[in-house]
């Protein structure tokens, strides 16, 4: 009989049994494990055993009377089943889709297969094409070890290298995971300097360590608050006045969040007013256009631009 | 017997069937190449697993106790006899998670049609496993960009699924031009943040990237294309070419970010925080004017022309000022 058959009805015959049974007991009914040599059967349930709950199923050993003289085996069909969750189809593709985008990761795969069971044929035949996206820039092997430790609420330690360039270890709870513009953030307390800060998981340089179990966030904590928004989307209180080459005038305005183009010029060149929130950083964004824009307003800015040319111009 | 080296694949078999019995119970007559399909196996293992499944079944294991699978001969599916099958097996916490990290990484994607649709499917998702499957807080959260989305996506997903020619405006971000070119998208996805399309340019005849965001104007034809196979999400956005000009750089910590924006090689860590890297590029006006943008942050180290590339290229800009 080949392993797959036996481990199949062992499922089957610990699913629906309506007592626990002891190994004694299985080995009478199923006929695999019914071999002269006690040991080596029994060896042989171990292994299966082991398989089982490599895949996750509850397998439990439990009294078998209410005197707990012997115990047995069976598996509650309340842990093993999978709950009805109501999805509707476009629910159930949207989420096919999700797991086959990032590139390959089986347990996603996985879940999303068993997902489906009852999903309207038509859910799956409308689902052409490839992934829709590419996931994260940090490793996913990384990522999936993070979402479990913030999931179940661990302190970890690991490496990690800042925007800057310095390395250090650090020693986080780990409250909560970000994903923004391609990229994962860590947000948690920092032990080290015992304050909320957010690590972006493709600048860590090891492997996690589950160090132990974690504090929970502060009352009022939203992981959102602790990953910076790029300077240009902060509040803006001021706005800039831009003129762009005929061009680059399209593709600056639709680069530059909330940009609004206010007039073309007689010459071609087109006016444009831009949120700044960031002197410093708009002024590098406008440099990046080389000749093609100058700052008309405020006068800040534009001695900003001409200073930073100043020093390049030798 | 070999049963040490059976053992993984037997296992893995297993996961496999806990999964697929389910389905099957649930869709009466399905194609073996559909479920092949589906659950990622070849149509033979496939049919070699269900001609195993079919031994199995619950005590006593007689002829009626059995699970029966009829494959026919349309190679259509049909099983009774697995009730207890007739549900998978719950969704492990690892498997759990994985989903919604893949889910959340999507929805924070800009303009796309199914967000609305994803988010519901993952509350739903979490409700259901529970808190101590899924986190009890904030847990693993989307924040997706700013902005709108691209015009032109919908029209080139569209254009994608129907494997449609499209004509399009194009601004190219290395020469700062504009083009008109004819198209034919292959797959349209996002990375980073932003959304690109995989297309055959028919004029120069060659695979071509574009971002979608910096479409102008698009329009669909009427003519079809037979899809080359073009590699979609997951792949380089940067493909290297034998004449591309190599640009050595060192760059001081603040415009460090500059080599986790751009794809470098060689990197150097120095032990000042300051970082070494070669970035490679269609043409050195483009780094030129990268290096404009970060002034004194960064340091070219090679080629010697590049100094001299963005010097011309400051006084030009300067002149704009005086």
């Amino acid at each position: 009989m080949e392993p797959l058959e036996r481990l199949l009805n062992l499922v089957g015959l610990l699913l629906e049994t309506p007592t626990p049974l002891t190994f004694e007991q299985i080995r009478e009914i199923l006929e695999p494990y019914r071999q002269e040599n006690v040991g080596s059967a029994k060896r042989m349930f171990e292994r299966d055993k082991d398989h089982l709950r490599e895949y996750g199923v509850p397998l439990r050993l439990v009294d078998v009377d209410a005197w707990g003289t012997e115990q047995g085996y069976m598996i509650p069909k309340g842990e093993y089943y999978l709950p009805e969750i109501a999805f509707t189809p476009e629910e159930l593709g949207a989420l096919l889709v999700a797991a086959q985008s990032g590139g390959e990761n089986a347990p996603a795969e996985q879940a999303a297969r068993k997902l489906v069971y009852g999903a309207d044929g038509g859910v799956l035949a409308g689902l052409g094409g490839g992934p829709l996206a590419s996931g994260s820039d940090a490793r996913s092997v990384l990522v999936l070890a993070v979402a479990e430790a913030v999931q179940t609420g661990r302190v970890i330690s690991f490496g990690y290298r800042s925007a800057y360039g310095d390395a250090s270890d650090r020693t986080v709870d780990a409250y909560a995971m970000v994903f923004r513009g391609g990229h994962w953030y860590l947000v948690g307390h920092d032990r080290g300097r015992d304050d909320v800060r957010a690590f972006r998981l493709s600048r860590v340089t090891t492997e996690v360590e589950i160090v132990g179990d974690g504090r929970e966030p502060p009352e009022g904590f939203r992981a959102a608050d602790h990953v910076q928004a790029g300077p240009w989307l902060a509040e803006a209180d001021e706005e800039a006045v831009i003129r762009f080459s005929p061009d680059v005038a399209w593709w600056a305005t639709s680069s530059f969040p909330g940009a609004r183009e206010q007039a073309t010029l007689d010459d071609g060149w087109v006016r444009v007013s831009v949120p700044s929130a960031d002197e410093d950083a708009l002024a590098g964004m406008v440099l990046q256009f080389g000749a093609e824009a100058v700052v008309e307003e405020p006068a800040s800015l534009r001695e900003a631009v001409v200073g930073r040319l100043e020093q390049l111009r030798v | 017997m070999s049963e040490g080296r059976a053992v993984p694949k037997t296992a893995e078999r297993l996961g496999r069937m806990l999964v697929i019995v389910p389905y099957l119970v649930q869709h009466q007559g399905a194609g073996l190449d559909e479920v092949a399909g589906l659950f990622d196996v070849t149509p033979a293992q496939l049919r070699r697993d269900l001609d195993l499944l079919f031994m199995s079944g619950l005590p006593p294991y007689g002829p009626g106790d059995l699970i029966d699978v009829d494959v026919d001969e349309d190679d259509q599916v049909w099983i009774t006899m697995a009730d207890h099958f007739s549900r998978p097996l719950r969704l492990t916490r690892q498997e759990a998670i994985a989903l919604y990290v893949r889910g959340t990484e999507l929805l924070a994607t800009p303009g796309l049609p199914e967000a609305p649709a994803l988010a519901s499917a993952l509350e739903k998702l979490r409700a259901s496993l529970g808190p101590e499957v899924l986190g009890g807080n904030e847990g693993v959260v989307a924040l997706p960009g700013a902005g709108d989305p691209p015009p032109h996506l919908e029209l080139l997903r569209t254009a994608s699924s129907e494997h449609r020619r499209v004509e399009i405006e194009y601004f190219a971000a290395s020469t700062r031009r504009w083009s008109s070119r004819a198209i034919d998208p292959e797959e349209v996805f996002s990375s980073m943040g932003n959304w690109y399309v995989a297309a055959w340019d028919v004029a120069t005849d060659e695979e071509r990237l574009f971002r979608v965001d910096r479409v102008r104007a698009a329009k669909p034809t009427e003519l079809r294309f037979e899809p080359r196979g073009l590699e979609g999400a997951g792949r380089p956005l940067y493909s290297p070419s034998a004449s591309d000009v190599r640009a050595r750089l060192l760059l001081r910590p603040s415009a460090r970010w500059i080599a986790e924006y751009y794809a470098t090689d060689d990197r150097a860590e120095r032990d000042d925080g300051c970082l070494e890297v070669t970035l490679p590029a269609g043409d050195l006006g483009s780094v030129a004017r990268l290096l404009l943008r970060v002034a004194s942050e960064a340091t070219v180290l090679e080629p010697p022309e590049l100094r001299e590339q963005v010097a011309a290229l400051a006084r030009e800009a300067l002149a704009n000022y005086r």
